[in-house]
């Protein structure tokens, strides 16, 4: 009676060790995606935020026919590099959207205009880069100063891409008129975002502290190219260490959000 | 043994014989089928029953975070701005938290109902008369109108199934249906509540059905929102499998499309007005009487009689019971399940009203000219002059609510008055209202005795319900710091917690032992005369602000003007100052403001200001909803050396945040919708 027990228990055990010899057929995801967007005009990245208003890169799968490639979206980091370490190897459509001119425009009806997305067989470590036009570019100018748990910090916010280059690639997209353009092109707001993590942002500021200046209309235009000062509000406790960065944008939305432009996050110690 | 064979055989035999014949091929007698329920009137109610069944009502089991047919119902007014509950924080603007699903999957089980019904009650109408046939077939509009709207209204451009799919007679690819333009879904829901109006009884034959005038009045509404989408919506985009216009409209024809949803908006409301069926409900109202206009405001929404009532979701106890009492009581009258002050109404929304001290930008005036506290005898007198209407929707301190005084005070304040009291959110001698100020009481000087209170420790607060600290009177009574239904700051989230607790739809004569779960039979309004006057105002106004002066023969700016005077009339609002008061951008803001106020609390004012695409981008204490927005509160104190109480007003100590992006204005369709089928698309740019 044992031994028939032993054998019984022996085949479920063999049956189960055998259950688990079919291996998943398909290889790990460990191919890696990673490159940088820069600005067309200087080489150099295009700096943004972490979160869904930051530059977004989206992946399809092309390999994979069974059904409709599905969007596999991740973001930049804040200096305007991305990396996807697990990736299934295959043939993928690689675009990125940003503060920046679109890279697939598609005009009224839905026809493409053009498409500067990449198609690429991802293998091993690929790296690409993508050349895109910003719509503004910030500078510091100076380094930020503290007083009183306040910091003052001055900006200098330029056009990346010309008026001009703007209305002749986003004016066909939805046949628009001159005045159109002209107000989409109108920088909207310049924030001093304040966070006690590096990763500041949009979606990483600290309400207490960080400014939003608002501009109406057409105000901005004069301020373009000149030194801005903005300080930021509340009081931050002394002794604390803070991270800075200014933003912009433009009243125009890329994949339907308004994005910001941004320039590097700097470290500010409040003294005690 | 010899037998046995013989017996298989034979059954053998037997079983060939009789699987040929066909008359064992009879419809299984426990399978309801069609021609059983379009047979005669009593199969059809049990056909509309199930159809009603899965209405996409907004009502008590509707919440903006768990969507349909949710009975967990503590958070009906947040997100519209109203409201706050202690479960509410960001601005709940997708259906990730719909328990039963988001809408999308479900609305296609009323839309194939509805289309079999339109699709072969035809073939049965021998059974029924000509009046009933057209009623069956005006519901079945109704009802498909319904799902559409609620629908377009989620996620603009939809498949517009309009056929009963046959399946498995047909292989699935081919019963594929790709989403259509936002227009031509908007185009639906008017085509549909068009023939539901032409094919509707003038008054329901049963209670809870629909009528002519209940489709005009959805008609109104629904149009208005495709008007506004149409106006102000500025995010649009193409399918990414289909190229279709999924959301939003084509910017060259969305002027003159939007002034065709207006005029649509303005003629179905204006047919309610004509047929003069309904009428703004006034049995106990009375010029000049405070109390009157009040309490009549109270009992319109308990009143089954009332006139002005065009639709209600009725509930029974115990077939079909809500719980709306349950999680919305003062905590003071706390019920059994220990639910509370689910939904407590903010200052922001108090201030739209009239009626008591404000300051020159609208806010509430709690300090003097000195900036010191004003001080009141009774913590009643502050709003003792408020306008009837808000006292409808908003128990405000020390209201009286089941015969008792509700008791909301936030703590003691036995510092000295001499001089008057200073402002109490004070850190370090910092007075600081800003959001970066103190977030609760425990953090101001008064309380930590800091600071101008170094020493002496002049504030007294009660940090729950259960635990209080207690101040010993002038006269040696004993007071607890806290009230008996808060607010306890942020870390007892069952009270009062921005100093106000809902009104409207609780009911007040419910004993306290009733007030349980699934317990209240209330009905919940869903349409009613005063929405289609507020429609028939706005769409007045947009069709003024597209260049015109009249529709269907009516003065549109009389007609605006009128409904407006009407609402405020009976609320008890200070009157308008004449008819100029609706013309232009300013009129439409009057009349949008005069729609948060009366349909507060109703499902209405989230999908406003979604249509008017103002969530995100209207500025709010400081900050728009794309970054984040709080709301105010309003906290009682009373000042023990004085026997006097006075109000702080300022940011809600819980700080609950309130966040849409604007592309949330469309909800993302379930993505594993998106991903099994080749023609469904993904909102644009998600």
């Amino acid at each position: 009676m044992k031994r028939t027990l032993y054998i019984i228990g022996g085949l479920i055990l063999l049956a189960g060790t055998d259950a688990c010899t079919k291996l998943d057929n398909y290889p790990e995801p460990k191919e890696t995606l990673k490159g940088t967007v820069v600005d067309v005009a200087t080489g150099e990245p295009v700096l943004t935020d972490q979160g869904s208003e930051g530059t977004r890169v989206r992946m399809r799968e092309l390999t994979w026919t069974a059904s409709e490639p599905e969007n596999l979206d991740f973001f930049c980091m804040k200096e305007g590099i991305f990396q996807n370490t697990k990736v299934f190897q295959g043939t993928y459509n690689v675009r990125v959207d940003g503060a920046f001119i679109p890279l697939v425009r598609l005009n009224a009806d839905g026809d493409t205009l053009a498409n500067e997305s990449k198609t690429l067989e991802i293998k091993g470590v690929t790296e690409l880069e993508f050349k895109v036009q910003p719509f503004l570019k910030l500078e510091w100018v100076g380094t930020p100063s503290v007083a009183n748990g306040k910091v003052t910090a001055t900006v200098k916010v330029t056009r990346a891409v010309s008026p001009a280059d703007f209305k002749a690639k986003i004016g066909p997209m939805g046949n628009y008129s001159d005045d159109e353009l002209n107000e989409m092109l109108q920088v909207t707001d310049v924030r001093l975002f304040v966070s006690q993590v590096p990763y500041v942002g949009y979606r990483e500021w600290d309400n207490r502290y960080s400014t939003i200046v608002n501009y109406a209309g057409n105000a901005f235009e004069a301020l373009l190219g000149q030194p801005v000062t903005i300080t930021t509000q509340g009081t931050i406790p002394a002794g604390r260490t803070v991270f800075i960065r200014a933003a912009a944008r433009i009243n125009y939305a890329t994949e339907n959000i308004k994005r910001h432009n941004y320039n590097a996050a700097v470290r500010v110690d409040i003294p005690r | 043994m010899k037998l046995k064979y013989f017996l298989f055989i034979l059954l053998g035999i037997g079983s060939i014989t009789i699987s040929c014949k066909s008359y064992l091929d009879v419809p299984p007698k426990n399978i309801v089928n069609e021609s059983d329920l379009f047979s005669n009137s009593k199969g059809m109610s049990l056909y509309l029953s199930r159809m009603y069944s899965q209405m996409p009502f907004e009502d008590f089991k509707y919440s903006p975070a768990r969507q349909f047919f949710d009975d967990w119902l503590v958070t009906p007014g947040t997100n519209e701005g109203s409201s706050l509950g202690r479960d509410a924080g960001e601005a709940m603007t997708s259906e990730g938290w719909a328990r039963n699903g988001a809408y999308w999957v479900r609305a296609f089980n009323l839309l194939r109902d509805a289309n079999t019904l339109l699709e072969n009650l035809p073939a049965f109408k021998t059974n029924f008369t000509d009046a009933e046939l057209n009623e069956y077939m005006g519901e079945a509009h109704f009802a498909r109108a319904m799902v559409f709207y609620a629908l377009a209204k989620r996620y603009g451009g939809v498949p517009l199934v309009t056929k009963v799919l046959k399946y498995p007679e047909n292989p699935a690819a081919q019963l594929e249906i790709p989403r259509s333009t936002e227009e031509e879904t908007w185009n639906q829901v008017l085509a549909d509540f068009d023939e539901a109006v032409g094919l509707l009884p003038e008054t329901s034959p049963v209670k809870g059905y629909a009528n002519k005038y209940v489709a005009l009045g959805f008609k109104s509404e629904a149009m208005l929102f495709a008007g506004s989408v149409a106006k102000y919506n500025r995010i649009t985009g193409f399918g990414q499998k289909t190229k279709v216009r999924v959301i939003g409209f084509d910017p060259a024809t969305a002027a003159a499309t939007s002034k065709k949803y207006f005029t649509e908006a303005y003629k179905a409301a204006d047919a309610i007005i004509q047929s003069g069926k309904y009428s703004l409900y006034k049995k106990k109202w009375a010029a000049n009487d405070k109390e009157a206009q009040y309490q009549n405001m109270v009992d319109m929404f308990f009143d089954a009689s009332s006139t002005e009532n065009i639709y209600t979701k009725d509930y029974k106890y115990p077939d079909l019971p809500h719980g709306y009492d349950a999680y919305n009581i003062p905590r003071q009258l706390m019920g059994g399940n220990g639910y509370s002050a689910g939904n407590c109404p903010t200052l922001d929304f108090v201030e739209l009203f009239d009626g008591f001290p404000k300051n020159p930008d609208g806010t509430i005036k709690v300090l003097d000219a000195q900036g010191k506290y004003v001080l009141y005898d009774k913590v009643t007198d502050l709003f003792a002059n408020a306008e009837p209407r808000l006292r409808a929707n908003v128990i405000l301190p020390g209201d009286v609510f089941k015969q008792e005084a509700i008791e909301i005070r936030r703590g003691i304040f036995t510092g000295s008055v001499a001089g008057g009291i200073a402002p109490l959110r004070v850190v370090n001698g910092a007075t600081d209202y800003s959001f970066g100020g103190p977030q609760t009481y425990n953090q101001v000087d008064a309380y930590t005795a800091k600071g101008a209170f170094s020493g002496k420790k002049s504030l007294f607060l009660s940090q729950n319900g259960t635990s209080h600290e207690v101040v010993t009177l002038l006269d040696g009574s004993k007071m607890n710091a806290g009230g008996k239904s808060g607010p306890f700051g942020n870390s007892d989230m069952t009270a009062a917690f921005t100093g106000f607790v809902v009104r409207k739809w609780l009911n007040p004569n419910m004993p306290q032992a009733l007030v349980l779960e699934a317990r209240s039979d209330q009905s919940f309004i869903l349409m009613r005369y005063a929405e289609v006057l507020l429609n028939a105002a706005e769409a007045a106004s947009e069709l003024m602000l597209a260049g015109e002066t009249t529709s269907e023969g009516d003065d549109l700016q009389t007609v605006a003007y009128n409904a407006v005077k009407e609402i405020r009339e009976r609320a008890g609002a200070n009157p308008l100052a004449g008819a100029g008061d609706v013309l232009g951008i300013p009129g439409r803001n009057l009349i949008r403001k005069e729609r948060r106020k009366e349909l507060a609390f109703e499902h209405k004012i989230l999908w406003d200001i979604r249509r008017w695409r103002t969530q995100h981008s209207d500025v709010l204490n400081g900050f728009t909803q794309a970054d984040g927005a709080y709301y105010r509160g309003l906290y009682p104190f009373y000042a023990s050396a004085v026997n006097k109480y006075f109000f702080d007003a300022g940011f809600e100590e819980a700080r609950k945040r309130f966040r849409i992006t604007e592309q949330e204005y469309y909800f993302m369709i379930p993505s594993g919708e998106v991903t099994k089928s080749p023609v469904i698309d993904q909102q644009p740019g998600r």
